[in-house]
């Protein structure tokens, strides 16, 4: 844990993020006030915190699904700048290339089977042949347990097989940092380990994790840093141990023991 | 020949309204015994509905118009065109109670029905008025598509806009003129019906929003 | 049953104009329906003057009666310069109408995606128009094919309109063999069965059709 803080204070490195500064309003309502996040390469960042925090509005800034007001994004090598006007559509488009983003409700493509999914985007995106996306998706399903599933549609399958699915779907394009939103919460709890082991398995593997979640357990377990959110702003961000054990801030305090209690 | 064509506006409108009118009455009955319980009932007005609805207005029409005097029942164009998209709009209007009964929860007749309540005032307190917001802008909807199909009635000579319209069009030859005129009369009498149709609508959500 | 001897001895003169009355139709769904998906995009595309013009053909196709646009184009054309058959002025009208019609249950369609889906689309790089073409469309498209597939059967019924300009679909053939043999009743009964069952028989398929596409959604 020690490392981690460490690691974070320094310059992103290849892979990592950096957000500096990140605001967001809807007219005179704002909704992020000054969120900074600096993460080195392989790390697992989970975001915490009482719904209307702004932790998915913070998340979906990330890959620009909302428009942030202010502030800069690093991904990898890529640079946006939201206080200049809206950004070139190459930064964008770069910018989403190295991130993946697995939804709340999956938002698997119910026309494609399930191969399609996984398949569809890397060729029409990356230019892969057939044969290459197909070779990717294999070793992916492989890897999320549901190679036999490759020919069905995705309404055949439970959530938790969908949002294994989406994550597939996502990794096939090879992104440098994956974000999360809540992603088991549509999920009923033994359908949510399923994707949560394979989060695990993911983390384990190094990579780079953004995940907005309820679930405290994978909070303190698998992630290295916790940021707690309220009200759009960060009241803390710290070693996953210390802020779920030891929180500085007397609303984390309170917002964990109301969760912890349930 | 703006003057001549619009001449057939109040024809065209009246057509429109008595149907809709006799239409929307006849509907509540045929609803009914859509829904009863008692099995040759229920066929026979589902046999209605979908026989009026599968076969054109025209052929109905001439069906009324030029069919019906071989058996001495003598109409004229007027009456004929009435009684055939009445009749149509019955079967029309019923399907629109019908899917506006469908929308309320199972849960009002039940709670309705607990409180002790009999089937008149069940319906005519609880569930009428439920539907009938649901119901009101397919009701709406449906006028407009009558106002248009009410241009048939000129085929068996009913002197409404589309029959003034080719009227002037053979006397001028300006047969661009006169039906665009015919055309645009028609949408700006469905304005009206579209704008209602729109704001009930929005007014009726907000409402139940906050229910 | 007289009748149904009668009915059958006029078979032969009425199934032509059936014949008429569906290839009018089979041609009006088949320019219909693109035209109808061209309109839903140029409205929902950024050209402003194209949606105005297009926003025109729509509202007119819709809020016209058919029978006006008929006699508008069967008047209209000709004054214009440019004679044709009424047959194919009857295609291009109901056309227009079937396009018309179309076209808002394509933009219906359209927005009946969620935006999840245009979000997932996004994220997975697939953005601007492979997105439209790959995730977007094609779930529109199965959202409207029903609607699409009951305007289908509309456009049947209402081919009965180019009666009025003499095109010799089956309405105009009942009204002939009417004239003749005076049994007015009999003949647009016999024309009603046809009408009706081909519209039932269709309507079945329609809900078929229906059961197959919901699978996937």
């Amino acid at each position: 844990m020690e490392i981690a803080t460490e690691r974070a204070a320094s310059p992103p490195t290849v892979g990592g993020v950096k957000v500096l500064g990140l605001h967001k309003s809807y007219g005179k309502h704002a909704v992020l006030h000054d969120v900074n996040l600096d993460m080195a390469e392989g790390e697992v960042v989970s975001i915490i915190g009482p719904s209307g925090a702004g932790k998915s509005t913070f998340l979906r800034c990330l890959n620009y699904l909302e428009v942030p007001t202010a502030g800069t994004i690093t991904i990898g090598d890529t640079t946006v700048d939201a206080g200049a006007r809206r950004p070139d559509r190459a930064s964008l488009d770069r910018l989403r290339r190295v991130t993946g983003m697995v939804f709340q409700n999956f938002n698997l493509f119910p026309h494609l089977t399930v191969l399609e999914n996984i398949t569809l985007p890397q060729m029409k995106v990356l230019g892969r042949s057939r044969e290459e996306a197909n070779a990717v998706a294999d070793s992916l399903l492989n890897r999320v347990g549901l190679a036999a599933k490759s020919d069905q549609h995705p309404s055949r399958l439970s959530g938790g097989q969908q949002q294994r699915i989406a994550i597939a779907r996502a990794l096939a394009l090879s992104p440098k940092v994956m974000l999360f939103d809540e992603p088991t919460s549509a999920l009923d709890p033994e359908l949510g380990l399923e994707v949560l082991a394979v989060m695990r398995d993911l983390a384990d593997e190094g990579m780079t994790m953004i995940v907005v979640t309820h679930e405290m357990h994978f909070a303190r377990d698998v992630s290295d840093r916790v940021m707690v959110m309220a009200d759009g702003r960060v009241l803390e961000l710290g070693p996953s141990e210390q802020v779920m054990t030891a929180p500085t801030h007397e609303r984390t305090k309170k917002f964990l023991r109301a969760v912890l209690d349930r | 020949m703006f003057a001549q064509i619009a001449a057939g506006v109040g024809m065209t409108v009246s057509i429109t309204g008595a149907s809709l009118l006799i239409g929307a009455l006849l509907g509540l009955p045929l609803v009914a015994a859509r829904r009863s319980a008692w099995t040759p009932l229920r066929t026979l007005a589902t046999a209605y509905i979908d026989i009026v609805r599968t076969i054109p207005p025209i052929t109905w029409l001439f069906l009324i118009y030029f069919g019906l005097p071989q058996y001495a029942l003598r109409l004229d164009s007027v009456s004929a065109s009435i009684i055939g998209f009445s009749m149509i709009a019955s079967a029309y209007m019923a399907e629109t109670y019908r899917s506006g009964l469908l929308s309320i929860p199972q849960g009002q007749w039940e709670a309705a029905t607990a409180l002790g309540m009999k089937f008149l005032p069940k319906t005519r307190y609880i569930i009428t008025p439920q539907a009938f917001k649901v119901t009101l802008p397919a009701i709406a909807a449906y006028a407009i598509s009558l106002l248009k199909d009410s241009a048939l009635a000129s085929t068996i000579g009913v002197h409404e806009i589309t029959y003034q319209a080719g009227l002037v069009s053979r006397a001028t030859h300006q047969g661009l003129l006169a039906f665009s005129i015919a055309g645009l009369l028609y949408i700006a009498m469905s304005i009206p019906l579209a704008l209602a149709a729109r704001r009930v609508d929005r007014v009726l959500r907000q409402k139940l929003e906050v229910a | 049953m007289p009748f149904l001897d009668q009915w059958i001895s006029w078979l032969p003169a009425l199934s032509p104009g059936l014949g008429v009355s569906l290839t009018l139709t089979g041609l009006c769904l088949l320019f219909g329906m693109p035209f109808g998906l061209l309109l839903a995009l140029i409205l929902e595309g950024p050209v402003k003057p194209l949606r105005i013009a297009a926003l025109v053909v729509v509202e007119v196709g819709r809020g016209a009666p058919a029978l006006v646009l008929l006699y508008l184009l069967y008047f209209g054309l000709p004054e214009g310069g440019v004679t044709l058959s009424a047959f194919a002025t009857g295609v291009i009208s109901l056309s227009w109408t079937t396009g018309a019609y179309a076209s808002e249950l394509f933009r219906s369609g359209l927005a009946a995606v969620p935006a999840g889906q245009r979000e997932a689309a996004v994220t997975s790089g697939l953005r601007g128009w492979s997105g439209f073409r790959y995730i977007i469309l094609p779930q529109a498209i199965r959202i409207s094919t029903p609607p699409l597939a009951s305007l289908g059967v509309t456009i049947f019924q209402t081919s009965s309109l180019a009666f009025v300009i003499a095109v010799p679909e089956l309405m105009s053939k009942a009204y002939a063999l009417g004239s003749i043999t005076f049994e007015y009743l009999s003949v647009f009964a016999l024309t009603s069965v046809l009408y009706g069952s081909i519209t039932l028989v269709a309507l079945a398929f329609v809900r078929l059709a229906e059961q197959r596409l919901s699978r996937h959604l």
